[in-house]
């Protein structure tokens, strides 16, 4: 026993507070009296706090292991959970409209909610193919139940939509683990490149073998990441979808996505030449395609799914030329993009659930109502487009320069990378230019969603603000690379 | 001079476009107004001490100044930080760059009716990305004012224009944006080849101007050939051109000031610092080609203008073919030429803003852009037509008006050039002085469709130029002639910096 609470002080501690209040909020779901569907939230943000401040208790150096070895907690999967902690925080709080239109499930709500945290935390954490495969799937059921929870027959449709495709890459991640199990008998993921490091050569059928499962595993996270051969679903599934779900779609399984991806490819990409090389067009692909959509969007959902399309490919750029720099470089681009995407949701949600706001054209003129929100809203979307005075610049900075550091291979990808992040500036400007139309309409919008305008202001706010402490945070990504 | 610091230069327009933008600032047009004409006067007075402070003999650069929060630089474990310093060219393009500012102000009250915070704001926010290009030490500092810059002008152009801006703007907007970044790509390699060779992770130009003969040729082409297209878009040269002329004469007038007194001298700006300064070999390689470049520039957008019918982009094609002359002036790789290309692109700047002053007079009262529809207006404007005469006469190169300095030093260290190809470079220098007929051909052509010829009926109640106006023409018509007679007091100020890029080039 004593074991045991010792295992869970010092690797599990921040994953052990969230299934408590998971648990605590399906009790509640069960017994509480639906009129205190707010105490739903506050718990919630309770328990995240105490997950947040509970990773400080951990004993990251050098590392602690969970589970037989099978769960990992180190700087690295420490400053994952710190992001999607800091996600969930903002992501509670803006599920104001959600619980409110359901308020008997609103504790119903949360525990869905937190149970993809937890996945999210689990998967950056776990060293072994099971285990990923179970909080990968956990994760997105949890993707799906959140998406099907107001019972309109669109989200229905779409929820189905997405729940088949993402069904199917997980089938082809079973193929590719099963493939790579059968090769070498292992799971963890560290004895399986033992393996290789002593077995494969150049060129040889086990190599082949490993890079074909590899792409076969790999699906699964590209479906996530939104990123080209499988980003059909986005743009459906993020219109049905209520905006904070999308919220939490467009941040959650990429942090945690990024996460793992990140350390597959450190693991692997020494066996494997070629799948660099692949990667990169994907991500270039993926810019170019996905920014050229953003520009032919009206609805700002649908903008917003190709501007994630768009940020994870430019993330994936920056992890195919892998180097401890160009990790540390996506690991900064990671922190922020969860402040600017988070942003722009918020704008979009109090937006939507002020005046019913949701397509471009309704936009016109908005600076002449609402000139605070507007500017806020200005600000997370330059962040996202990476100009100059927010945090996106030195972002976007940081990871090309990653690129152009990482030889000669990488140039052409990188210039079309270039060229794609102009395109995709023009389809925020859109939003931008609408905005500050001049003409005069009568929008009428109510002020009380205190939450969501404290979230839209703080994460305006610190896009500024990171970019001007900029350095400290790339010296702490750099330590966190280097650990990894 | 602790009171002389660059960067509250930079950041005293940004606070002050802040300040107009509030909500709580009045919206009353006369306020707002009369609050930035006299905080652009105060400047244009700040800029003027950092002058008058300057010593003109120091090599290298002056006011140095690093921008730090608590004590912390901006993103110095990548290398990057937040320094200005001027030099005696940037000097006096700041200078200039303020005092444009201003005689743009003093034109806006008659032409901006709408939105007057933001268009105030703007044209501040315009300015201090204009003075960071100028002033930033450091390469991706310059590219965050470099692209700072344009989403001032795109709202200049777009919103106070006429029913076709938006559209011009946005493209020209979305153009630039892609040119920036093949300019972004040079750099990045740039960045890094230079961190691989020297081992030191820096994006200072200094020192990456002290290394630059460290990279292998192929490269230095590479990285070369990226910066010349970001700054030829800008400057603008023939086949990159076509969004000046398309701007101009959509854009309101204070806004024709504001472009071809400010913006392409950033430009020519870049092109010195970054593809002389930093790659003195291939500027040696390409400059034959450049300078048959300047030269078809002077000649073909000169036959262009000639072809215009509004007034404002038969002006800006006569612009584009002055800026021709700096590109002769630079390739030819020699002090005269050089300080004749600096001289000609400040000379450039206000003979031409002054050009766009004397438009923007006529196209207020006449409200017609097209020059088959004016003709004559000298009898009722009479002294609007001997300024006009006196700012014609500069754009041409007569003698003892600001532009005849810089053409003959320019054409003089043409014929001078050392360069391999001397044949070909004499004929250049050659057809450049006859290109100068040219200029003559279309600069009077213009005056004399505008002022000259027959008056026609509806123009004959045109009032003429009111104390305001006539107060700032004469005062550019004073600095063209004050200039023109004393070339010597430009000059002299950045004698020392042409002498060291021209010490690197070794011609």
């Amino acid at each position: 026993m004593t074991e045991l609470i010792d295992m869970i002080k010092t690797a599990y501690l921040p994953e052990f507070v969230i299934i408590v209040f998971i648990l605590i909020n399906m009790l509640a779901s069960v017994f509480a009296n639906p009129q205190f569907y707010k105490l739903s939230k506050w718990v919630t943000l309770f328990g995240i706090c105490l997950a947040i401040a509970s990773t400080f208790n951990l004993q990251i150096e050098p590392e602690a292991y969970a589970f037989d070895g099978a769960f990992l907690t180190n700087i690295y999967t420490v400053f994952f959970k710190i992001l999607i902690l800091i996600c969930a925080f903002f992501l509670t709080l803006l599920s104001r409209n959600m619980i409110r239109e359901k308020r008997d499930r609103a504790f119903e709500y949360f525990t869905v909610f937190l149970s993809g945290i937890l996945f999210a935390m689990c998967a950056v954490s776990t060293v072994d193919f099971i285990g990923l495969f179970l909080s990968m799937e956990a994760l997105g059921l949890s993707c799906y139940m959140l998406l099907s929870f107001t019972k309109s027959p669109a989200s229905k449709q779409l929820t189905f939509g997405y729940l088949v495709q993402g069904a199917v890459v997980s089938s082809l991640f079973l193929v590719g683990l099963s493939l790579i199990y059968g090769l070498c008998a292992q799971v963890n993921l560290g004895m399986i490149s033992l393996y290789f490091a002593n077995t494969s050569s150049y060129g040889s059928t086990s190599q082949i073998l490993l890079t074909f499962s590899l792409i076969l595993m790999i699906c699964s996270f590209l479906f996530k990441l939104g990123l080209v051969p499988f980003s059909s679903w986005l743009a459906d599934t993020f219109e049905g979808a209520n905006a904070p779900i999308g919220a939490f779609i467009s941040s959650v399984p990429v942090l945690a996505g990024f996460g793992i991806l990140a350390k597959i490819f450190m693991i692997f990409f020494n066996y494997t030449f070629t799948l660099k090389i692949v990667f990169a067009f994907i991500a270039v692909t993926t810019i170019i395609l996905g920014s050229l959509s953003a520009t032919r969007q009206d609805n700002l959902k649908r903008l917003m799914a190709y501007s994630m399309s768009v940020q994870s490919g430019i993330m994936l750029l920056g992890l195919c030329v892998f180097s401890v720099y160009s990790l540390s470089s996506v690991l900064f681009y990671l922190f922020c993009y969860v402040f600017a995407n988070i942003g722009a949701w918020a704008a979009i949600i109090l937006l939507y659930n002020s005046a019913k706001l949701q397509n471009l054209t309704d936009l016109k003129g908005l600076i002449y109502h609402r000139p605070y929100y507007v500017i806020a809203f200005t600000i997370v979307l330059i962040a996202l487009a990476g100009l100059a005075p927010t945090c996106g610049f030195v972002a976007k900075l940081y990871i090309f320069s990653a690129v152009a550091r990482s030889g000669f291979v990488f140039l052409p990808y990188l210039i079309v990378a270039l060229l794609g992040t102009v395109i995709i500036t023009y389809a925020y400007w859109r939003i931008i230019r609408g905005m500050f139309r001049r003409i005069e309409t009568d929008i009428e919008i109510d002020t009380h969603m205190i939450s969501s305008k404290f979230i839209l202001y703080a994460c305006a706010l610190s896009t500024v603000v990171i970019c001007i402490y900029a350095d400290k945070i790339i010296q702490l990504c750099q330590l966190v690379a280097y650990y990894m | 001079m602790n009171f002389l610091s660059l960067i509250w230069l930079i950041a005293a327009p940004i606070i002050i476009a802040i300040i107009i933008m509030f909500p709580h600032f009045p919206n009353h047009q006369v306020k707002v107004r009369r609050f930035a004409k006299w905080f652009a006067s105060l400047h244009f007075v700040y800029s003027l001490l950092f002058l008058a402070f300057f010593d003109s003999s120091l090599f290298g650069m002056s006011y140095e100044k690093e921008l730090t929060f608590f004590g912390m630089s901006w993103l110095k474990s990548l290398g990057i930080s937040a320094k200005f310093a001027v030099d005696g060219m940037t000097l006096l393009f700041v200078v200039l760059t303020t005092f444009i500012v201003l005689i743009t102000l003093f034109m806006s009250k008659i032409h901006i009716r709408t939105k007057h915070k933001l268009y105030y704001s703007m044209v501040f926010l315009l300015e201090a990305a204009i003075l960071g290009i100028f002033c930033a030490k450091d390469m991706f500092m310059f590219f965050v004012f470099w692209e700072l810059s344009l989403i001032p002008l795109y709202f200049l152009v777009s919103q106070w224009g006429n029913s076709e801006a938006r559209r011009a703007a946005m493209k020209f907007t979305l153009a630039s944006f892609a040119a920036n970044m093949f300019l972004f790509f040079g750099m990045l390699i740039l960045y890094y080849y230079n961190f691989a060779v020297s081992n030191v992770l820096t994006a200072n130009i200094e020192t990456l101007n002290m290394d630059s003969n460290l990279y292998p040729v192929w490269f230095q082409v590479m990285v070369f050939v990226n910066f010349l297209i970001g700054f030829v878009v800008r400057i603008p040269f023939v086949l990159f051109h076509n969004w000046y002329p398309d701007i101009q004469s959509k854009a309101s007038a204070p806004v024709n000031i504001l472009i071809s007194g400010l913006l392409l001298n950033t430009g020519v700006y870049g092109l010195i610092r970054f593809n002389m300064q930093t790659f003195p070999e291939i500027f040696k390689m390409f400059a034959p080609v450049l300078m048959v470049w300047g030269l078809v520039n002077i000649i073909y957008s000169g036959g262009l203008c000639v072809m215009q019918t509004g007034i404002k982009k038969m002006i800006s094609y006569a612009n584009i073919s002055t800026m021709g002359f700096v590109m002769v002036g630079l390739a030819s790789l020699n002090q005269t030429g050089f300080n004749g290309a600096v001289f000609c692109s400040i000379a450039a700047a206000i003979v031409f803003s002054a050009l766009y002053v004397v438009i923007s007079c006529v196209v207020f009262r006449t409200k017609s852009t097209y020059i088959t529809a004016l003709g004559g207006l000298g009898q009722v404007m009479p002294k609007c037509m001997y300024m006009a005469l006196i700012i014609c006469f500069a754009a041409v190169g007569i003698p003892f008006l600001i532009m005849f300095s810089p053409k003959i030093m320019i054409l003089t260290g043409a014929m001078l050039s050392n360069l391999d190809q001397q044949l070909m470079v004499k004929i250049a220098a050659f057809i450049g002085l006859c290109a100068i007929a040219v200029s003559t051909g279309y600069i009077m052509f213009f005056f004399y469709k505008v002022f000259c010829s027959v008056l026609l009926d509806q123009w004959k109640k045109l009032k003429d130029l009111s104390p305001q106006e006539t107060a700032i023409l004469s005062a550019m018509c004073l600095i063209i002639i004050y200039l023109g007679v004393n070339p010597m007091s430009v000059i002299s100020v950045y004698q020392s910096v042409s002498s060291i890029i021209l010490d690197v080039l070794q011609v």
